[in-house]
């Protein structure tokens, strides 16, 4: 577009340039705007486009998956993809077993974390840095080195085969939590603290009545991500738990794969089925999960 | 504050913390009878002894879902109908995890009572105690012949058997039939060596400008060198009889600087281009008619029934042969059924396996799976079983021709995970970085190093 093939040139010089410089500043404004908007629009697509494929993908035939060149949209939409997906495993019985560990890990973490961090973060105590500095050691070490010995003492005190492998380590703390629960305390007014000692309140006290209501985007934060990790998590389950009967949705979902075959339309339609809670969670929640993510503590300023 | 309100508040914080301690105990009671209709049983190994009639087994496989899950519960049904002392639960478990959770519950003391295992690794799992010596309760001398005799080689460890084969699979290679008769071919004469192979693959070949509208074939499409390589070396693997490594004999590097060349008519780019389109396994090239030739495990004839339109019209041929009479070696895998090491009830186990792999049952598993059964009779009955329609059959007889010829690769004791280090060097000769002798002359030095390491 030439911008400025409208603009007459030379008449009562000064108030025309004045406007012509207004006038051009609020067309780059524009220009620019409009610039963002493409860029986010095709980042958003470029995001997005997995997601609209897994739709697609739940919604076609095996023979229109398998044939090539692939096609954007199904020939057909076949919602039946859905019926059938919920009937090939106990979909709604698995989905409450999921419930079930997410709510008491959500739980879990978010009051231990809450409660560690509060005593690393407000509390003077012998140690301490050290302690810290222990903790957040303990995020350097591979999940995979713990996993077998970690499975032999939860075999030892008999606890396989049950949930709670899966949801008590979730009430003792976790480095990442802590160190992010710990930052957001930070923030936090010492002088509230000591005038709330002043009168007498001791810190459990503080903790439940003034810092929890204070940090709760931080909360939110914990919260959403122990949903997702426990909502999507599938070593845990699968190595834990023994009954077909108690399986999570991960686990339900892996059984559309075969030695040989996939039945991708079936494993797409179950993935947006299991996908939906996230997703609403993250829509209700996304106000407080980016204030919750801010660790430089934007109250403070 | 008065003193009291103040202990109210303490009392508060006390119930808040010790809440989820307490919820956590109680989901322990919610979650053993979840859906509250199982009869009560006793949570771990139950009721094993302590009835004294009957005995209960777990059972764990990877089949999950369709016609190989509903078989096998099938089976397990009228196995449980039959004992009146053995009681079987079968239990799914993710196909691959399955053997990451196997491994942490036999480490942990409670693995189930029979796993279906790869048969590539059985030594091994032998070898660290993972799996139960089965020859204590073979009793008939000639079980082992009731199997292909490659695959009751990979069970043995130190002269004794640690598993019993399922099933197993071969590799061929599937044709497009109307493909053949557009390009002139005779598609009841598909190409028996690797020459004719190749003038098939120019006859298939369609292409319009710089694209490709047909691959007559590709050679590592679905096929690895190793399995070239192993049909040009007269079945001689990546280690010979006696673990003598055998990775740059003369044939070897002949086969690897044959597929090189396939790669060059080609060109790198077509091939990447196609891989990146197909290599995700979603979308089907042979099923497409991009590909007019591709190579297989013989149980793709599962995929082609399910997905493949009606009208594609398609055969099967074996592996051709290097040179004519050097014989149409190709390779397969397949799974085992172990009972892992101290579980309660290994013979109540073995038992169980006997009728997994007996004739009945195993011809039963190959009808609806159309999967290649371990037992020999088994796949004979299915070659012209009256409830199989006419293709089913054929590639039944296919299997019978195949795996004659079909070898099975278990891991060494002496190489454990040698296979990256001879496909590092193999992938730097498809990249151009290595010619074919370079390559396998490195591999095979790397190669013996690890054995060296492991004597």
């Amino acid at each position: 577009m030439d911008l400025t093939k409208d603009v007459p040139a030379n008449e009562k010089a000064e108030p025309k340039v004045k406007k012509k410089h207004f006038k051009s500043r609020k067309r780059q404004q524009l220009i620019g705007k409009i610039l963002v908007y493409i860029i986010l629009i095709a980042v958003s697509l470029v995001l997005l486009a997995p997601l609209g494929w897994m739709l697609s993908t739940s919604l076609k035939s095996m023979e229109e998956i398998v044939s090539f060149p692939p096609t954007l949209l199904p020939e057909t939409f076949r919602w039946e993809n859905y019926a059938f997906t919920v009937q090939a495993f106990p979909f709604f019985n698995y989905m409450q077993n999921t419930l079930l560990i997410t709510a008491f890990v959500v739980a879990g973490n978010v009051l231990s974390n809450s409660f560690i961090a509060y005593g690393f973060a407000k509390i003077d105590f012998p140690g301490k840095n050290i302690l810290f500095a222990l903790v957040l050691a303990t995020m350097m070490v591979p999940g995979f080195v713990t996993m077998i010995p970690q499975y032999i003492l939860f075999t030892q005190i008999g606890w396989v085969g049950t949930y709670l492998p899966l949801i008590v380590p979730s009430f003792f703390g976790s480095a990442f939590y802590i160190f992010l629960m710990r930052q957001f305390y930070m923030s936090v007014n010492n002088e509230l603290i000591e005038a709330a000692q002043m009168d007498g309140a001791n810190h459990l006290y503080i903790w439940s009545r003034l810092m929890m209501p204070l940090t709760k985007p931080a909360l939110i934060t914990i919260g959403i991500m122990s949903f997702n990790g426990a909502w999507n998590d599938f070593l845990g389950p699968l190595l834990y738990i023994t009954r077909e009967e108690n399986y999570t949705l991960q686990i339900g979902l892996q059984s559309f794969q075969n030695q040989s075959t996939t039945q991708w339309n079936y494993l797409m339609a179950g993935a947006t089925l299991v996908m939906i809670p996230t997703i609403l969670l993250f829509f209700f929640a996304q106000k407080y999960f980016i204030e919750g993510m801010d660790l430089t503590g934007g109250s403070k300023g | 504050m008065s003193t009291i309100a103040w202990k109210k508040h303490i009392k508060r914080g006390l119930i808040l913390t010790s809440t989820p301690l307490i919820l956590a105990a109680c989901a322990d009671d919610a979650e053993s009878d979840p859906a509250g209709e199982d009869t009560p049983d006793t949570e771990e190994n139950a009721g094993s002894e302590n009835s004294g009639e009957t005995v209960q087994l777990e059972f764990w496989s990877f089949w999950g879902s369709g016609p190989r899950r509903e078989t096998i519960e099938a089976i397990i049904e009228d196995f449980n109908n039959e004992n009146d002392n053995i009681e079987v639960e079968y239990v799914y478990q993710p196909w691959g995890d399955i053997w990451t959770k196997s491994l942490a519950a036999i480490a942990g003391g409670n693995a189930p009572d029979v796993i279906v295992q790869d048969i590539n690794s059985v030594r091994q799992r032998a070898e660290a105690e993972q799996a139960t010596n089965l020859q204590q309760f073979i009793e008939d001398d000639s079980f082992s012949e009731n199997f292909y005799p490659q695959l009751w080689d990979t069970v043995i460890y130190e002269d004794e058997a640690y598993a019993v084969p399922f099933n197993t699979d071969t590799q061929v290679i599937f044709y497009n039939k109307d493909a053949f008769e557009e390009a002139g071919l005779d598609p009841e004469s598909p190409p028996t060596t690797w020459a004719e192979l190749e003038e098939d693959a120019r006859a298939l070949d369609i292409q319009s400008g710089d694209d490709w509208e047909q691959i007559g074939f590709y050679p590592r499409w679905n096929i690895g060198p190793d399995v070239w390589a192993l049909n040009a070396d007269e079945g001689v693997s990546w280690f010979d009889d006696e673990g003598n490594v055998t990775i740059n004999t003369p044939e070897k590097v002949a086969a690897l600087e044959w597929m090189l060349e396939q790669q060059d008519h080609y060109g790198r780019d077509t091939i990447n281009q196609f891989e990146a389109e197909f290599g995700s396994g979603v979308a089907d090239p042979f099923i497409s008619g991009l590909v007019a030739m591709r190579g297989q495990n013989l149980n793709y004839y599962t995929n082609l029934r399910e997905n493949a339109p009606e009208d594609l019209n398609y055969g099967v041929f074996r592996l051709p042969e290097y040179e004519e009479g050097s014989g149409h070696w190709t390779w397969g895998g397949g799974f085992v059924l172990e009972i892992p090491e101290n579980t309660e009830n290994p013979e109540a186990s073995f038992e169980f396996l006997q009728y997994l792999t007996s004739t009945e049952v195993q011809e039963r598993f190959g009808m609806n799976s159309f999967d290649i059964m371990a037992n020999i009779e088994a796949n004979e009955n299915l070659t012209s079983h009256p409830d199989l329609e006419e293709q089913g059959q054929e590639m039944y007889q296919m299997a019978q021709e195949s795996l004659e010829t079909t070898v099975i690769t278990p891991v060494p004791l002496t190489a454990p995970d040698y296979i990256p280090l001879v496909n590092a060097e193999i992938d730097a000769a498809f990249l151009g970085e290595k010619t074919a002798q370079e390559a396998l002359d490195a591999a095979q030095e790397s190669v013996e190093n690890l054995v060296e390491q492991n004597q």
